[in-house]
């Protein structure tokens, strides 16, 4: 024997060794006897590109999906790993020879697997791996017999299995909207767009709000404390669940969005926020028992989605389809109490954006504009986006229009030249009656901007909508610039006496100063006398 | 008054000013509003509230658009004057995007007379390669857009590859190697480790694919993670899918961001035959991020509007990212988006490049050249607003729609990820 040790030193003295190795220490075990020492790392192909000169082997469906692959020849208790075998088989105490494994894997094997559909049916996509590829052929191919008790996920493969068992309904899991999840994917999902709309929401308002940040924060703390506040949150099941979760931060900052959000019909924005809690929860209390039963900010929620119903012509469809889905059954209205709360917000800042003065505030939230807001600070600076957006309306109503008539860009002149030159005429001449206010060194811009009309086709073709939605701006109107207010046309004339009227409010209406943010100085002079 | 009638709830209020003007009788205007003395036009101009000069402005270069299209240059001329007078490139977002477009618009208005538009625009032609990679890559620092877009397609590409061992990603279009950073930091932290990574970028500049391939060389050793790359040196449409060196049995990914618009130039075919080429090399899976926006109508004048519509999102954006005299956002808004309208408005033919399309067009075309959508999906979503909500940034979305991704400002889309994989068997 010990000859046999020595003749065979190379190969078995390292397989012995090695088996030393790895049973006293807890080592990588090693399989096969390497021609290398036991340090070496086994040469790794790239994966992916197996060994061109590997054995490629096609295992039987009924091989890959057995357990025990690995049978003790002497009292034939099975295994599923080699490895295991191995130690096993030394607890026989077999004598050297009998201990060293024959037939020792000459070459490399990769594995294809048998399922002729499969990717990895061919040998270029063969699994280096024979564990990989049973586990490979149980999960695609295999029958899903492990099941976990406590969601209805199959699974083929026992590791699987076990490995999602630790995980499964460890964790309920809560959005932030209130629902319950017990399911992780589930609840993911529902994430992904409940948080949608949340953000959305939320950011819609909050992101152009440079000014009034100030009063909404102080609106929330005054809001939050004792009644959680009114959630964002669209649709899924608001109301109730709403008054459990806690504030956070995040809430916190869509709160005051939210409740902007509700179109104030009514007027009264003004008068800052006194006591936010008391009357949110006062008012509605005696007149709304409510499906909310739960506390004070049930209230307020079902107060204002009560005064969906109600509310006032502008009641918006935003208002309607933030709260309706929730509320299954209409809350009987409460205006006053709407109202209270939306008096209690200072300047509710539309979806929009403002810091503006009350007045321009019900300008802008309107519920189509939900979609199209227009972000700006109103009185400086608006943003390109904003001002597009502006000249679209601006251009879709006939005030637009009007003004742009008014203005000289007129937009109704099939044949340029001529007509031009007529209106030209025509307005140079009223414009030295406007004199005192424009010199006639200014009369340049205007007639050059006279001249400078859109040559329309009746449809309107030539520039498309400014806006996908509106009618585009340079709407064309039946012909004739009614400048004057000769009657000919639409009533571009100003009701207040036509041609004087018309230019001096554009006059006026170019120094319009802030606040009214509407449409635009210059431009919204004829705007009023739609 | 029709108050309640048109969306403009802005010209309707009671409160208006501009009513009470109307109504006035025939009068000196009152002073308190008006400026004292009517100025002259440039000193009235300067007058104006930045709205009310951001609404001339969109008023004239509306007007110069039709002129242009209709080749009257006179008009065009006086217009063109206006505008300069209240655009700057130092402005605010309106002043800066007229003045973008109106020297487009000016190129434009020159195409008649081939000698002028030769000398004067063919040579100071377009920036050079590396200065609009470098731009880019300026743009990609500041606004977090592409970012996303960034974030997204790795997300895919990773979801796809999942089990691989061996990936081979090609970019068409190379200009910045931010996304296989991170595309490296997501594969080393995969449970079952990194695969082996190929990276293919088709480039037109040589400075470029170095830059790439040292930057991502230097961080695929740090996370030991086997990295190989390749790089290309063509422009995108003398591409030959040959020189792509697909090995088969290697998992393919194509990454093609803001570049597959560029083929659209030619004509139809071009397009359709690099797409069949494509799926020829069968890719697991093909991510698109394109400008989410029609640049690619034959009318000038719809794509003028198209156009103005979408840089007014993005120039809105870059004024409230960075501040008005940052050398970056400067080079972002000419170098970049300049080059960009400028070879939307005033080219035309093979010169035109940015022939933008909306997602929908191109999912039309990648199903006509047999491939599937593969649905962003909502880990992907979840991961970019992670990511955006770690940026800090507001205004920015990402919205998802029909299995595509969308990078917003406020509500306006402006970039679409979308995810395909080759549909060979079913």
């Amino acid at each position: 024997m010990p000859m046999e040790i020595e003749n065979s030193s190379a190969m078995t003295a390292s397989n012995s060794g090695s088996a030393e190795v790895s049973c006293s220490s807890s080592g990588p075990p090693l399989s096969v006897p390497l021609p290398t020492g036991p340090p070496a790392k086994k040469k790794r192909n790239l994966p992916g590109m197996p060994d061109p000169d590997a054995e490629v082997v096609a295992l039987s469906p009924k091989t890959l999906m057995a357990t025990n692959r690995f049978v003790c020849e002497i009292c034939n208790k099975g295994f599923q790993r080699d490895q295991n075998l191995q130690l096993h088989r030394r607890g026989h105490n077999l004598p050297w020879k009998l201990r060293q494994r024959t037939g020792k894997e000459p070459r490399k094997r990769v594995y294809v697997c048998p399922e002729s559909t499969c990717v990895h049916h061919e040998p270029s996509r063969a699994l280096g791996d024979l564990t990989g590829i049973k586990k490979h052929f149980c999960r695609k191919h295999g029958e899903k017999k492990w099941k976990c008790e406590k969601c209805s996920k199959r699974y083929a493969v026992q590791s699987d299995w076990k490995a999602h068992a630790k995980t499964c309904g460890t964790r309920e899991y809560r959005c932030d909207c209130g629902t319950l999840f017990s399911r992780r994917d589930s609840f993911i999902t529902h994430r992904a767009f409940c948080d949608a709309l949340a953000e959305e929401s939320a950011k819609v308002v909050v992101a152009p709000l440079s000014q009034p940040p100030k009063e909404e924060r102080s609106l929330v703390p005054a809001m939050s404390p004792p009644p959680p506040p009114p959630r964002t949150c669209e649709g899924v099941g608001l109301a109730m669940p709403l008054q459990q979760v806690a504030p956070t931060e995040e809430e916190e900052s869509e709160n005051p969005p939210n409740v902007p959000q509700y179109p104030p019909p009514v007027a009264a924005p003004a008068p800052p926020l006194p006591s936010p809690p008391p009357p949110p929860p006062a008012p509605p209390t005696p007149t709304n028992p409510t499906r909310n039963t739960t506390a004070t900010t049930g209230k307020s929620t079902s107060t204002l989605s009560g005064s969906t119903g109600t509310t006032t012509s502008t009641t918006p469809s935003l208002f309607a389809s933030l709260f309706t889905s929730a509320t299954p059954t209409g809350p009987p209205p409460q205006p006053t109490s709407y109202t209270d709360l939306i008096s209690h917000m200072p300047e509710p800042p539309s979806l929009c954006l403002s810091t503006v003065p009350p007045a321009s505030v019900f300008m802008q939230p309107r519920p189509t504009d939900r979609r199209s807001f227009t972000p700006s600070i109103p009185t400086q600076h608006m943003s390109a986006t904003a001002l597009l957006q502006k000249a679209a309306q601006m251009g879709a109503t006939s005030s637009g229009s009007s003004f742009l008539k008014g203005f000289g860009l007129d937009i109704s002149s099939p044949s340029p030249s001529e007509q031009h030159q007529d209106h030209r005429g025509i307005r140079e001449s009223a414009f030295q009656q406007w004199g005192q206010q424009l010199e006639p060194d200014s009369a340049p811009l205007l007639s050059a901007g006279l001249g400078l009309g859109l040559h329309y086709d009746d449809s309107g073709m030539s520039l498309p909508d400014l806006m996908m939605g509106p009618p585009s701006l340079f709407v064309s109107k039946p012909a004739t610039v009614d400048f004057l207010g000769l009657g000919m046309g639409p009533t571009v004339g100003s009701p207040t006496g036509g041609f004087p009227g018309l230019i001096r409010p554009i006059r006026g209406g170019l120094d319009l100063g802030a606040g009214s943010g509407s449409a635009g100085g210059p431009f919204g002079g004829g705007a009023t006398q739609g | 008054m029709t108050q309640e009638e048109n969306g403009s709830s802005t010209s309707t209020t009671s409160s208006s000013p501009l009513q009470s003007f109307s109504q006035m009788p025939l009068s000196p205007p009152p002073a308190s509003t008006a400026p004292p003395t009517p100025p002259l036009p440039s000193a009235y101009l300067q007058n104006l509230r930045s709205d009310e000069r951001g609404l001339y402005l969109i008023h004239f270069l509306l007007n110069c658009a039709n002129h242009v299209s209709a080749g009257r240059l006179d008009h065009v001329s006086t217009l063109l004057q206006h505008i300069s007078l209240l655009s700057s490139p130092d402005g605010d977002a309106m002043q800066r995007l007229s003045a973008a477009f109106s020297t487009a618009l000016a190129r434009r208005s020159l195409r008649p007379f081939p000698g002028l538009y030769q000398t004067l625009v063919g040579s100071s032609c377009s920036a050079s390669a590396s200065a609009i990679a470098a731009a880019r890559h300026d743009f990609v620092n500041l606004c977090p857009f592409l970012r996303l877009a960034f974030a997204a397609s790795n997300q895919a590409i990773v979801e796809a590859m999942e089990g691989e061992k061996l990936v081979h990603v090609i970019d068409l279009g190379a200009s910045d190697p931010t996304q296989w950073i991170e595309l490296l930091q997501l594969l080393a932290a995969r449970p079952e480790g990194p695969p082996h990574l190929r990276l293919t970028a088709v480039s037109e500049s040589k400075e470029v694919t170095n830059q790439i391939s040292v930057c991502l060389t230097k961080e695929a050793e740090r996370l030991d993670v086997p990295f190989q790359f390749n790089a290309i040196l063509t422009d995108m449409n003398s591409l030959d899918v040959e020189k792509l060196k697909v090995k088969t049995g290697e998992a393919l990914a194509v990454s093609s961001v803001l570049s597959l618009h560029l083929l659209l130039g030619n004509s139809n075919c071009q397009i359709e035959d690099f797409l069949n080429a494509l799926w020829n090399l069968a890719p697991k899976i093909m991510v698109v991020t394109e400008q989410e926006s029609n640049h690619n109508s034959p009318v000038l004048t719809e794509r003028f509007v198209e156009a103005l519509n979408y840089y007014a999102a993005v120039f809105d954006c870059l004024e409230l990212t960075a501040p008005r005299n940052s050398v970056e956002r400067a080079r972002v808004e000419r170098v970049l988006l300049g080059e960009e309208i400028k070879n939307i408005i005033a080219c035309e033919g093979a010169e035109r490049k940015e022939r933008h399309e909306r997602v929908e067009s191109w999912g039309k075309r990648m199903e006509a050249a047999g491939f599937g959508r593969v649905p962003m999906g909502y880990y992907g979503l979840l991961h970019v607003r992670r990511m955006l909500q770690g940026l800090n940034c507001e205004g920015y979305r990402v919205r998802e729609e029909k299995g595509c991704f969308f990078v917003c400002w406020q509500d306006r889309a402006l970039f679409s990820v979308s995810a395909w994989r080759c549909r060979r068997f079913d």
